[in-house]
């Protein structure tokens, strides 16, 4: 193609390659781009966690306090900022509160499954066998069936409390957990310091818990983030379909489907829980994203530290 | 071969027969009384227990089950309650419309994805590229039936050029369509470029360019060919997936398919519905799943099934 | 150098994927059929959009209010429920009580069915006895026992009864004809009436179904030609439709839909009083020492309710607060008192009985009564501000309300409960709520724990009693008595509505919520 001059006015320089044509390779262009995720991600991620997380602290009407003559009020009414619901309530105060409920289903579901798959998964792939073949077919099985309809199921089991909506969400998430475990395993177990550890006879379990594990706990945590996009998507979608934590709880899902009969007189009372909910995901996703990325352009240092 | 897929098939039924079993003692372990969702608010208690020995409710769970696996093996599910005639019957008369709106929803999405992904992979970490990637990105990240419940807003209300809901005409099936495949495009988008960054940078592809084969053959012919493997495992696999959306969905849009099926036979525990509900689409997605599989050799000649798995 | 993206390798690949889809959607799918080229109903077409799925066009198992419409449009009763609660005459033309257990009924003179054969008394012997053998049955439960029929000649018969039963005439409206030999104790999924349509075609599963005017209709022929039933489940999409002029009329709305459909152009709402009544009941299983089981506490916690605000702001002005113990659309209601909102008397009432601090539970099943949750919440603020702290307890469609109502499920103090008049008769609803016995109690089934067995004498000898003056005066007695019992904390009276096009006229919605099909027209 085109030969590269060096800059004559740059001598300094010991390269012909210029700091603009680094800037322009690849591997610069991906590290950028992870960049920008991460830091859009963080944004979005912020300008919803923090206002919920302080959802107490902040000058807000009490999300129960009614108003039944100031029903429906449009956004940015008397105060109201994101306007009032069915019963004049404050939106916004019910969303933030409501948002502490979603958000720590989701983070707690995220740590279940984040526990069950990490184990079963590297279970699986250390001792293989039977061992192996079970975890496997679960996984498969779990994959391959419509897991909505048994998710509906059980919380109509068990009734639908925070405890269950939890359980439930992580029970539908440790396939993609133990997945990634058990292939990082696999690869681990090969590595010389785990037949070092086995030839000083350590037993097999405290090679796994103490070493394999502590190895892989890193990369495996990276689609944690990942897991906790889904597991608030989740959720919003058992609340919708009625199956959501029980009231006074107002989730997001929650409030979406009691707006959703107002939709064509009242439209904040959709549209807005949505964009929040939309903007925390897209928050946490492209966190997650480019975590990944910059994980996966930085990987060569990492594996020269680490092997 | 043959041996390969009798043990697929063995496999697959296998994981059939523990999920409806499953779902047998879950539902019957759930709270909530068939007899008295069918009987209504003014039955006493002698026409539940009529009702519960009808339907054969008042034996034992154990051989409930026993007379449910015995029913199975001659193809009877049940009678459903709520529609007084054969579960598998409501469930199939069904059926076509999920099918229908699942197939439209992975064309689509495919036929969205598959050049979305050729160009990002064309255009890696540019800006464009990073703009439709938070894009798709933003698509996954909305919430299904919000999703919906907006594009119903806009497009059957404010506009009203679409049907709102049901299956009227074919106009109706665009909304739920767009709105499962706006949930799915990010994945298999990405999944595309993937695979073609790679496939693009193998030297096969430097080898055929150097011999004069043009650009675009060697994107679309060359790479992305390689590219239909983990494709269409990608959608095999989301098929269960898709599924979950399909349900969300068909109740935003009152289709009439199996997922708005499920959340009636919940709500009136209509068991024999509810475990035909399950069967049904369990099969239909593991069937999906061992198609895929079977079809690795044709999309790839390297493959041979049974060999390495 | 800008590349042409998608190239025709592409678009080749791309089509044949979409069309190899859209085929096998298209070979799988029997859909075809039933899907027009656009949404829209035709010119001759009434398209009614139901929220709930009309199952079968048989009675037996499947009542609901809009079904009932449908239903009676294909097969017929020997009687219905026409406007003011009054009973007309359908296939009998006469239907006279004779003696106080007796009825004399003459079926009218050349009756058909839509295949051409005639109606038969042994058609009525046959339905009464089908009615009678389903299990579970709502009608049955209407009954106070099924007649026994006694053929007298080719189209006369007598109806008798153990116990005289003075509303008989208005039950049997309930009783569906269709040919004898054709008839089993089941919900029918296919068959033929005397009703002036047809089905052309059904799809129970889907809830759809396309009826056709029966050519040679014994009555007045209908002028709609064909009838399209539709079940759309969600409320909003029900609204946009019929917005959208893709539905034709759509029953039993919510408040809140008809508040959004009020005014548009194209739209017109009919609304009449009601004959169900929503109630938020007292738990009558307290122990004797609890604060509930004393009438003046039940009464001062009604002062805590303001009805006319839940009226006017929760459910739009849809429905009416009740004035007696059933609605007063019913035949033989009575005005026994009002609700009356003073919270300071409540708070002061509730000191002086020692009730103050009182934490309550009130339950109820989603979708029982419309925008049933905001009332809900709305109460639980209201008791808050006199001190009562209340909580809520939502049960999901399905879930065990039933056994909590029996008592076997769990401790609670309100039911947010709503109850059907489909008879249009006090004395059915009365009977149903107030008369339980001791015995009834045993096995949890008199009316969440309501037993008081003076009242319930003065019901039972109300329904009995043949002479229709006595009947009111002895039924009014009885609705007083059960009013200074104080059975609930609030009750109102939703209005029925409906909304349709305005290409669709002479609905005449009844009270009951259903309406004549034979009567509808569409302009236009």
């Amino acid at each position: 193609m085109t030969t590269t001059v060096a800059d004559p006015a740059r001598p300094e320089r010991p390269s012909a390659v210029t700091t603009r044509q680094l800037a322009r390779s690849t591997a610069a262009r991906q590290r950028r781009s992870a960049r920008i995720k991460l830091w859009a991600g963080a944004v979005c991620t912020a300008l919803v966690a923090l206002p919920v997380a302080l959802a107490s602290l902040l000058p807000l009407p009490d999300p129960n306090a009614q108003d039944l003559s100031r029903r429906r009020l449009a956004p940015f009414t008397d105060g109201h900022l994101f306007g009032t619901d069915q019963l004049g309530r404050d939106l916004l105060s019910r969303l933030l509160h409501g948002g502490q409920v979603s958000l720590s289903v989701g983070i707690l579901a995220v740590i279940v499954s984040g526990l069950i798959g990490i184990a079963a998964g590297s279970t699986a792939g250390y001792f293989g066998g039977w061992v192996d073949a079970v975890v496997s077919r679960f996984l498969e099985a779990q994959l391959a069936l419509p897991l909505l309809m048994m998710l509906l199921l059980v919380v109509a089991l068990f009734g639908p409390s925070v405890t269950v909506i939890t359980c439930v969400i992580a029970v539908a998430q440790w396939p993609e957990v133990a997945r990634l475990t058990r292939s990082l395993v696999l690869v681990e177990r090969e590595k010389p310091y785990v037949a070092a550890a086995r030839l000083l006879g350590m037993r097999s379990w405290s090679v796994l818990a103490r070493h394999i594990v502590p190895n892989i706990v890193r990369p495996a945590s990276l689609v944690i983030l990942l897991l906790l996009a889904q597991a608030v998507l989740l959720e919003s979608a058992l609340s919708f379909l009625g199956a959501g934590p029980q009231r006074p709880f107002a989730t997001w899902g929650r409030i979406i489907s009691d707006g959703q009969d107002y939709i064509t007189t009242s439209w904040w009372l959709v549209t807005l829980p949505g964009l929040v909910i939309a903007l925390l995901v897209v928050g946490v996703n492209l966190l997650g994203d480019g975590l990944r990325d910059r994980v996966r352009t930085t990987k060569p240092t990492k594996l020269a530290k680490g092997a | 071969m043959s041996k390969y897929l009798a043990r697929r098939l063995g496999q697959s039924l296998l994981t059939v027969f523990l999920t409806i079993s499953t779902v047998f003692v879950l539902v019957r372990l759930a709270p909530g009384d068939p007899a008295s969702a069918y009987a209504g608010p003014t039955a006493t208690s002698d026409d539940l227990a009529r009702i519960r020995e009808q339907f054969g409710l008042d034996k034992p769970l154990i051989s409930q089950y026993g007379i449910f696996l015995r029913d199975l093996l001659t193809g009877d599910l049940g009678t459903s309650y709520s529609f007084h005639s054969s579960a598998l019957d409501v469930v199939l008369d069904r059926m076509p419309y999920t099918i229908t709106l699942s197939v439209a929803a992975i064309a689509v999405t495919v036929a969205v994805a598959v050049p979305l992904g050729v160009w990002m992979a064309r255009r890696a970490d540019t800006s464009r590229e990073l703009g439709a990637n938070v894009l798709t990105i933003a698509g996954q990240s909305m919430p299904d039936f919000w999703t919906g419940v907006m594009l119903l807003t806009v497009f059957a209300v404010l506009l009203p050029v679409l049907p709102a809901s049901g299956f009227t005409s074919w106009s109706g099936l665009i909304l739920p369509t767009v709105t499962i495949a706006v949930l799915q495009l990010a994945l298999i988008s990405r999944l595309v470029r993937r695979e073609m960054t790679t496939a693009l940078a193998s030297p096969y592809i430097t080898v055929a360019r150097s011999r004069g084969v043009s650009e675009r053959a060697l994107t679309w012919r060359y790479a992305l060919a390689n590219s239909a493997v983990p494709l269409v495992t990608a959608v095999g696999t989301r098929f269960a997936a898709l599924l979950n959306g399909v349900v969300v969905v068909e109740v935003v849009f009152g289709w009439p398919g199996v997922g708005s099926l499920v959340v009636r036979a919940l709500e009136t525990r209509d068991y024999p519905l509810i475990q035909a509900t399950v069967l049904v689409t369990a099969t239909l997605a593991i069937l999906v799943q061992l198609l895929v599989d079977l079809a690795y050799p044709l999309l790839d000649p390297r493959v041979r099934l049974g060999k390495a798995a | 150098m800008t590349r042409t993206p998608p190239s025709e390798t592409l678009s080749r690949r791309t089509l044949l994927r979409v069309g190899a889809a859209g085929g096998a959607g298209l070979a799988l799918s029997p859909l075809a059929a039933c899907a027009g080229p656009t949404g829209a109903p035709g010119p001759g077409t009434l398209t009614l959009g139901l929220n709930r799925s009309l199952v079968s066009l048989d009675n037996k198992l499947n009542q609901f209010d809009a079904a009932v419409t449908v239903q009676r449009a294909v097969r017929q009763a020997l009687t219905a429920i026409g406007p003011g609660m009054k009973p007309t005459l359908v296939l009998a033309d006469r239907f006279e009580m004779t003696a106080p257990t007796t009825w004399s009924v003459r079926l009218r003179e050349g009756i058909r069915y839509s295949d051409g054969r005639p109606v038969t008394v042994e058609d009525v012997t046959t339905a009464v006895r089908m009615y009678g053998e389903v299990a579970g049955s709502f009608i049955l439960g209407l009954f106070p026992e099924l007649p026994r029929v006694e053929a007298t000649g080719g189209r006369t018969f007598l109806l008798h009864t153990r116990e005289p039963v003075p509303v008989l005439d208005r039950l049997m409206a309930n009783i569906l004809i269709t040919p004898a030999k054709d008839n089993r104790p089941e919900e029918l999924r296919s068959g033929v009436g005397t009703g002036p349509y047809r089905v052309v075609s059904a799809n129970s599963g889907a809830g759809e179904y396309t009826l056709a005017r029966v050519p040679d209709y014994w009555g007045r022929r209908p002028p709609v030609e064909r009838v399209r039933v539709r079940f759309v489940p969600e409320e909003s999409s029900r609204v946009v439709a019929l917005r959208s002029g893709e539905l034709d009329v759509i029953d039993t709305i919510t408040p809140d839909s008809a508040e959004q459909l009020t005014g548009l152009p194209g739209v017109h709402l009919e609304k009449t009083s009601g004959v169900r009544l929503c109630q938020l009941f007292y738990n009558f299983r307290k122990p004797k020492t609890h604060p509930l089981s004393d009438p003046r506490v039940r009464q001062a916690l009604t002062y805590a309710i303001d009805g006319e605000s839940l009226v006017r702001d929760v459910l739009t002005d849809s429905a009416e607060q009740a004035q007696g113990v059933v609605p007063l659309s019913l035949q033989g209601a009575e005005r026994t008192g009002r609700f009356v909102h003073d919270p300071a008397r409540a708070r002061q009432l509730l000191k002086s009985l020692g009730a103050d601090g009182l934490r309550i539970r009130i339950m109820w099943e989603s979708g029982e009564f419309a925008a049933d949750t905001s009332v809900m919440e709305a109460v639980a603020e209201m008791l808050k501000d006199v001190g009562v702290r209340a909580s809520l307890l939502q049960f999901e469609p399905g879930g065990d309300i039933l056994k909590w109502r029996q008592g076997k499920g769990g401790d609670w103090d309100v039911i947010g409960n709503g109850f059907p008049g489909p008879t249009g008769q006090a004395v059915t609803m009365l009977q149903a709520m107030y008369a339980g016995t001791a015995e009834d109690e045993r096995t949890g089934d008199a009316f969440m724990g309501y037993v008081n067995p003076a009242i319930a004498r003065q019901i039972s000898d109300a329904a009995t009693e043949a002479d229709p003056a006595a009947r009111d005066r002895k039924l009014a007695a009885a609705q007083h008595a059960v009013w200074d019992t104080w059975p609930c904390m609030w009750a109102f009276v939703p209005k029925t509505l409906l909304a349709r096009r305005t290409r669709v006229e002479g609905i005449g919605l009844l009270p009951v919520n259903s309406y004549d099909l034979t009567a509808v027209r569409l302009e236009g």
